[in-house]
């Protein structure tokens, strides 16, 4: 199953588990504990945010270590990027409405400063 | 208000300064013409069918794919060339301030929401300044998340991986 970002992200529990690993790299007892959620759903969890990218495994003796990975945050932060650069383009061609409108509102009709 | 309440309130904000009338300015967001002169975006064109600029007003326009790419990636999306969109003047004080709530109803698969965009103006000497605010759109999940101030923490988590 592929999720991407946004899909991976809506649900509730998953956020909660990827905030607790904020602190970072962690076993599943340690998020179980901090994000107060069952062990079965954390472990399902994981395995999704594992699956879609989001966090990495790493075995530590008998222990599975989990931690977050960049690159989502990095595709969300680019997503959020873009669409700022659709409002300043957009508002570029504000800019060059406005200059239009004024010229043709006449050099006459310029108000005087 | 603590930091992480500040960060969570957060929107997307843009400032533009112009040398020009406050009232042309204005005339940009609050006619028909105005309006269809820049709104876009990229590759689109717009038809105003209703603008009523007054508190509670209608604005109802149809966004027009005008461009070959645009009208490719329309279609490889599903998405129709044209589409209906419906907002209205939820706020308005003449020359000062508007909020433009518009009704997202046209990505597939995505349940209709509300996104709002709050345009202030302040006319300083022969210059305005416009100050335009963003709510999230893209997903209905996303608004979700972001009302839940998850992406403003995006910058933070960036911050570890710098």
């Amino acid at each position: 199953m592929q999720l991407d970002v946004f899909q991976t992200l809506a649900d509730p529990t998953r956020r909660r588990i990827v905030e607790a690993l904020r602190s970072g790299e962690q076993q599943v007892g340690d998020v179980v504990m901090t994000a107060g959620v069952h062990q079965s759903g954390v472990s399902r969890h994981l395995r999704i945010l594992h699956e879609a990218g989001f966090v990495s495994m790493r075995p530590d003796g008998q222990r599975r270590l989990y931690a977050l990975r960049p690159e989502p945050f990095q595709e969300l932060e680019a997503w959020l990027t873009q669409y700022r650069r659709l409002w300043d383009v957009r508002l570029d061609r504000f800019g060059a409405a406005l200059e239009k409108k004024q010229k043709q509102a006449g050099p006459g009709k310029k108000r005087s400063r | 208000m603590s930091k992480e309440n500040k960060a969570r309130a957060k929107p997307i904000v843009l400032e533009r300064s112009y040398k020009a009338r406050i009232e042309d300015v204005w005339d940009l967001w609050a006619t028909k013409e105005g309006f269809e002169s820049w709104w876009g975006p990229q590759g689109f064109r717009v038809e105003v069918q209703v603008l009523d600029a007054r508190l509670g007003g209608t604005l109802q326009y149809d966004m027009i794919a005008d461009s070959p790419e645009m009208l490719a990636a329309m279609k490889q999306m599903g998405m129709p060339a044209s589409h209906a969109t419906h907002s209205r003047f939820s706020a308005l004080k003449l020359h000062e301030r508007l909020v433009l709530t518009n009704v997202i109803d046209f990505l597939p698969g995505v349940e209709p929401y509300e996104s709002n965009i709050t345009v202030e103006f302040l006319a300083h000497g022969d210059t305005v300044r416009m100050t335009v605010t963003l709510d999230p759109m893209h997903t209905d999940q996303f608004s979700q998340m972001q009302k839940e101030g998850f992406t403003s923490q995006l910058t933070k988590l960036d911050e570890r991986f710098v």
